[in-house]
């Protein structure tokens, strides 16, 4: 019962038009309050699936997700998400954004705006609280996401893939800031990567997840001491290790198709 | 050399549209007087300016009149068009009851319903507003439907994941912000139309005032061209200054935040 959050034996199907397509076999995991979780495999696995069923964005086909003892039903503001597309409302201001989760909690206006620029300043963006999001670059729409899912004070973030899309420079301050963020929060991150170098240096654990129909692999604890150097050896041995198993992962998949 | 130096100067103050508004004023003068030479054919400009200093009583309430037959109609075809768009576009269900009444109604030229219009509304603002009603509707309609269609998924999502789950909320939060655009196109496009069916509503008798009906049941049976002419240019120029207004409020203010995707 000390888990933050125990999915069991989840399975989901989507129906096409070709027949049914399992996306999902039979995974069990439990993530333990404020723990790094990172979720790695290859593109098409069902990582984005997985979260948006923790998220209650989707339904399990069978299984079920459990997060603080309760079963999960449906959205609800006590998970936060980072989406991997860009999913700022463009009609409205960054202030505007991460305060619409308050908005909807019927904050009032002051609290409100009180809170959003607290997050606002956690993730550097101070000063570009009235830009709306057309002139942002995608590194500073990032952080407004991950701002706007803080501003509700979920316990759990989901994050998926989030840096994806933004350069390498920016995508390693961008996880030096998470983790800062991490830290001062204690929140229990759950995080979609397919980057080997972004699962070794930002997880406590990273969960290897086969290509379709995705089911885990393996959990490996990544004990690598905090603060990381990304070029240390230990850094260097673990990504080693990850990419022997994706490798080897990835000739199953030609080996099936 | 020194032309394009002129050119430059003049440049970016609107002397160049000027001078080229004052040249065809001027060719017009010149083809009317010395070409065409029959005022009822073709009046002459400075003609056209005597006959405003004429009308200059009947004019404010000319365009009063007809602005109110127009503010009648376009406000109705806004109303009923957004919501009736929005129910459309975001409940499969209405999408499904209101369609084939839609589509059945919507390629009626609007100026087929007049003897209705007279018939229920006699010759009333009300009957005139009716047939710039129908006008208007069906683009401010479809452009609405559009708009709740295209909502992006990835926004509802993310609205659900920070806890606005009712739909009356997610309407309200999400798609309507997002369909702003498309239904300021539909206003914008409705007003066109919407113009043009005052004036046609108006010609066709169906009130007793306005542009239109000065312009075709008092000017033109009495073959006073060069009036005929003066009301054409207002009925151009008042839909000119409706456009401008509208865009400088709705698109320049409201939807600020478009500037990117679009320009
Ligand atoms: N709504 C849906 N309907 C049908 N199939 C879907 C749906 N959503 C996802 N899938 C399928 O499920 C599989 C997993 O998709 P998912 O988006 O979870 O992959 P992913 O691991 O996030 O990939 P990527 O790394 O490229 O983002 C894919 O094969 C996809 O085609
Ligand atoms: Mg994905």
């Amino acid at each position: 019962m000390n888990h933050k959050l125990e999915i069991r034996n989840l399975s989901k199907t989507f129906s096409t038009e070709e027949g049914e397509m399992m996306a999902l076999e039979n995974i069990s995991l439990e993530v333990k309050p404020a723990e790094f979780l990172c979720i790695i495999g290859p593109s098409g696995c069902g990582k984005t699936t997985l979260l948006r069923m923790v998220a209650g964005l989707d339904h399990p086909s069978s299984g079920e997700i459990i997060l603080d003892g309760k079963e999960v039903k449906g959205p609800s503001p006590d998970r936060g998400m980072v989406f991997q597309e860009f999913s700022l409302f463009p009609w409205r201001t960054v202030l505007k954004n991460v305060e619409f989760g308050l908005e909807i909690k019927k904050v009032g206006n002051k609290a409100r705006r009180e809170i959003a620029e607290r997050y606002i300043e956690l993730v550097g963006l101070r000063g570009f609280e009235n830009c709306y999001p057309y002139e942002l670059s995608g590194g500073m729409k990032q952080r407004v996401a991950i701002a706007r899912a803080l501003a509700t004070e979920p316990s759990i973030l989901l994050m998926d893939e989030p840096f994806g899309s933004v350069d390498a420079q920016t995508r390693n301050i961008l996880q030096e800031e998470l983790l800062r963020i991490w830290k001062r929060t204690k929140k229990t991150i759950l995080f979609v990567t397919h980057s080997v170098d972004e699962a070794v240096y930002l997880s406590d654990r990273v969960v290897v997840m086969s290509v379709r129909p995705g089911c885990l692999v393996k959990c490996l604890d990544v004990n690598i001491p905090r603060p990381r150097k990304r070029t240390s050896m230990e850094a260097n041995e673990f990504r080693e290790k990850l990419l022997m198993l994706l490798s080897l992962e990835r000739s199953k998949a030609c080996i099936s198709v | 050399m020194k032309k394009s130096k002129l050119l430059q100067s003049l440049n970016g103050r609107g002397a160049i549209e000027a001078i080229s508004l004052c040249g065809a004023i001027i060719i017009w003068e010149i083809v009317a007087d010395f070409i065409i030479r029959n005022p009822i054919k073709l009046p002459s400009p400075y003609a056209i300016f005597l006959s405003y200093l004429k009308l200059w009583e009947i004019i404010p309430v000319d365009i009063c009149t007809s602005l109110l037959h127009f503010g009648i109609g376009l406000g109705a075809g806004a109303a009923v068009g957004v919501v009736v768009g929005m129910l459309m576009g975001w409940f499969r269900a209405a999408d499904r009851v209101f369609d084939p009444v839609v589509e059945i109604l919507r390629p009626i030229p609007p100026l087929a319903w007049v003897p209705f219009a007279i018939l229920w509304g006699g010759l009333s603002h009300y009957a005139a507003g009716f047939i710039v009603f129908i006008g208007a509707f069906f683009p401010i309609l479809i452009n609405t439907y559009t708009g709740f269609r295209e909502v992006d998924k990835t926004y509802i999502d993310a609205a659900k994941v920070l806890g606005c789950k009712e739909e009356r909320k997610l309407i309200k939060s999400v798609a309507f912000p997002f369909s702003l655009p498309y239904i300021a196109t539909g206003i914008r496009i409705g007003m066109g139309v919407g113009w043009m069916c005052v004036v046609a509503a108006e010609m066709f008798g169906v009130s007793k005032n306005g542009l239109g009906f000065r312009l075709f049941q008092v000017f033109w049976p009495l073959h006073m061209m060069d009036k005929l002419v003066a009301y054409m240019i207002i009925l151009g120029l008042v839909a000119l200054l409706l456009d401008r207004l509208f865009r400088h409020f709705v698109e320049d203010r409201l939807l600020k935040w478009k500037k990117g995707m679009v320009k």
